[in-house]
């Protein structure tokens, strides 16, 4: 049962229910298909291969040189087999919440928080060496670190603001944005 | 008359808390009154240790610590390009108007100032140091210095001999430059509660003991005031390469009952050290204008000081005593300072100086500026590009190649994520009885 969907150029946002008669809630984002990014991958792991067959078949080379492309192609193909598909939140009121990431290759993986060790959800933002976005994330009893609710993915704000809401709701926090302050 | 426009400003330096100097701290007391002014500020510097991502400072100043570290002497490493989508994405999700960049020697600082052109932002520059003509850095330095303000919308110095070095250096016609002093935080800067006894007169000396604050000349003024005065005694602050030549100056002339070594001073602490002086003794070789004297002012302190750069532009003639960068001419100076200790008043003279020199206005002045900066025409690239071409036969030619193939890249980044692809983000607004942040929609705001 889809409850509300947003969309961007790169990802969509699905909101709904698992199950009509229970309060589960399932946030999904969903990376929008890139056929561009498939076909560049594949064009180039099929020019390096016919680069070493040309070289190893007509050019004399050494069976080395094949043996480096058929590397290096794995490694592309394995780059966009690695790919996600999609991350979904799974928030289950008074049980724990489930996170989920689903890979091209068909792999899962998931992670499950008990409601109770989650202290509060909170949106941040993030820098990196060039560029900036935001995270949601949770600050859990017992551990050091934040654990990140979309490991893989960078969602805008409009996506992750509804599930955040949605989390605060469902551990009982105020909804206030977190900012890290601090005195000179 | 309208409402007063409304900035949305984003201060550039590789020099930032938690470091502590001018740069520092004028950026710092900068961005807190031009966000009591109703403008926004965001920094941007790099990180610092385990600094890294956004913090919010007092009053709702947002700092972005980018993690790139520091290459040399809290400089980031020169990459000409490497900082473009960072800065594109901040300036965007900020909804910057205009980019002010400080001190001449920090790479973020031109790097931004240079992309932040190219994408059709005002920017504007603040030089807080001297520079010499003749040896090699000072003419690669002032090279860069050309490149950056070849094109700058306005500048500002924060001294008259500062502005005089600075369109020496730069080329720069002189009617884009401003003159604003720095100032200094008198409520920080108290003088001691009770009146120093004179039984004993204290003379303070607190900097970074190298050769360009004068170390040398200490190691020759300190011993012989001290055989002329029996009942002066020297408080040392700070640290440095230096630090061996006083200690072994006070070993020389057994003066370790009457020369204090403090070692390095934390900020927070240098009020408590200048309070318990009568005198400061600044023996600076070059400085562009030395907020440290500013702040032995505010405390009350007689101050004795080298005439170097912007210093005598400082404080008035009763507040001070000048010298040249000579031991025997600073060791005159000291003696007349003492003759004329029993006029000071501390209290009096920390009014004054409340008077003189705050923040407020420094950044009135300072938005004056910003205004002035918002009315620069804007340039299509190949008017820009001629401003270059001029800098020189060799450097004309190869600024215009940076800079186009900075426009090159900026025009690449925009197709692979064009600007609606990145959020603006929501703005820090202080309420004015609580201390809590409360988002607000850029589109709500009233800025400019």
């Amino acid at each position: 049962m889809v409850g509300s969907c947003i969309s961007n150029s790169r990802y969509t946002y699905i909101h709904g229910s698992k199950w009509p008669n229970e309060e589960v809630d399932v946030h999904q984002i969903i990376v929008k298909k890139s056929g561009a990014k498939g076909f560049l991958v594949y064009f180039f792991a099929l020019i390096i291969l016919a680069n070493a067959f040309h070289l190893f078949l007509v050019k004399g080379g050494s069976v080395i040189i094949l043996l480096w492309s058929f590397l290096l192609d794995a490694f592309l193909v394995k780059l966009l087999w690695k790919g996600v598909t999609k991350e979904s939140v799974v928030v289950m009121p008074a049980f724990g919440v489930q996170l989920e990431t689903h890979y091209k290759s068909g792999r899962v993986a998931r992670r499950f928080v008990p409601i109770d060790k989650i202290l509060k959800p909170v949106l941040l933002e993030c820098v990196t060496p060039v560029t900036c976005y935001w995270s949601l994330s949770f600050i859990v009893h017992g551990e050091a670190d934040l654990v990140l609710v979309f490991k893989e993915l960078r969602p805008p704000m409009k996506m992750l603001a509804p599930i955040w809401k949605a989390l605060c709701a469902a551990t009982g926090s105020k909804e206030s944005l977190d900012t890290c302050k601090e005195d000179r | 008359m309208g409402e007063r426009k409304r900035h949305r400003i984003l201060m550039v330096s590789d020099f930032f808390y938690p470091n502590f100097g001018g740069v520092e701290n004028h950026i710092y007391y900068l961005s807190q009154c031009l966000l009591k002014l109703g403008h926004k500020v965001v920094v941007m510097t790099h990180a610092y240790q385990n600094r890294s991502g956004v913090r919010y400072m007092t009053g709702g100043l947002k700092v972005y610590y980018v993690p790139w570290r520091p290459f040399l002497m809290q400089n980031t490493f020169p990459t000409f390009y490497g900082t473009l989508p960072i800065v594109r994405t901040i300036l965007i999700r900020e909804n910057i108007s205009l980019v002010h960049g400080h001190q001449a020697f920090s790479t973020l600082c031109h790097e931004a100032l240079m992309h932040a052109r190219t994408m059709g932002y005002k920017v504007v520059f603040t030089d807080h140091s001297l520079y010499g003509f003749a040896d090699a850095g000072s003419i690669h330095m002032n090279k860069v210095l050309q490149f950056t303000l070849a094109e700058v919308s306005q500048a500002i110095c924060v001294s008259h001999t500062s502005k005089e070095n600075t369109v020496l250096r730069s080329g720069l016609p002189p009617e884009k430059v401003f003159v604003i002093p720095n100032a200094v935080d008198t409520a920080m800067f108290k003088p001691a509660p009770t009146r120093l006894s004179r039984h004993e007169i204290v003379i303070v000396v607190i900097s970074r003991l190298v050769y360009r604050k004068g170390a040398d000349l200490l190691v020759e003024v300190i011993p012989e005031v001290c055989r002329l005065y029996p009942n002066v005694r020297f408080i040392v602050g700070g640290d440095g390469p230096k630090r061996v030549r006083l200690e072994e100056m006070r070993e020389k002339h057994s003066l370790q009952d009457r020369v204090e070594m403090l070692g390095a001073v934390q900020h927070s602490q240098v009020r408590s050290v200048l309070i318990t002086g009568h005198i400061f003794l600044n023996s600076s070789l070059t400085e562009a204008f030395c907020i440290a004297i500013l702040e032995a002012a505010s405390c009350g302190l007689l101050t004795v000081s080298t005439r170097v750069g912007g210093v005598p532009e400082v404080l008035p003639d009763d507040m001070v005593v000048l010298a040249k960068p000579d031991p025997s001419d600073m060791v005159q100076a000291i003696e007349k300072a003492i003759s004329i200790l029993p006029n000071i008043d501390p209290e009096q003279m920390h009014n004054r100086m409340k008077e003189l020199y705050n923040w407020h206005d420094v950044a009135k002045r300072t938005e004056i500026v910003y205004d002035r900066a918002l009315k620069c025409s804007k340039q299509n690239l190949l008017k820009r590009l001629s401003r270059y071409l001029s800098c020189g036969a060799w450097a004309g030619k190869l600024f215009c190649l940076v800079m186009i193939i900075d426009f090159i890249f900026w025009h690449l980044l925009q197709r692979w994520q064009p600007a609606e692809d990145i959020e603006e983000v929501p703005d820090f607004v202080l309420s004015h009885d609580q201390d809590d942040g409360i988002p607000r929609d850029n589109k709500n705001q009233s800025f400019g």
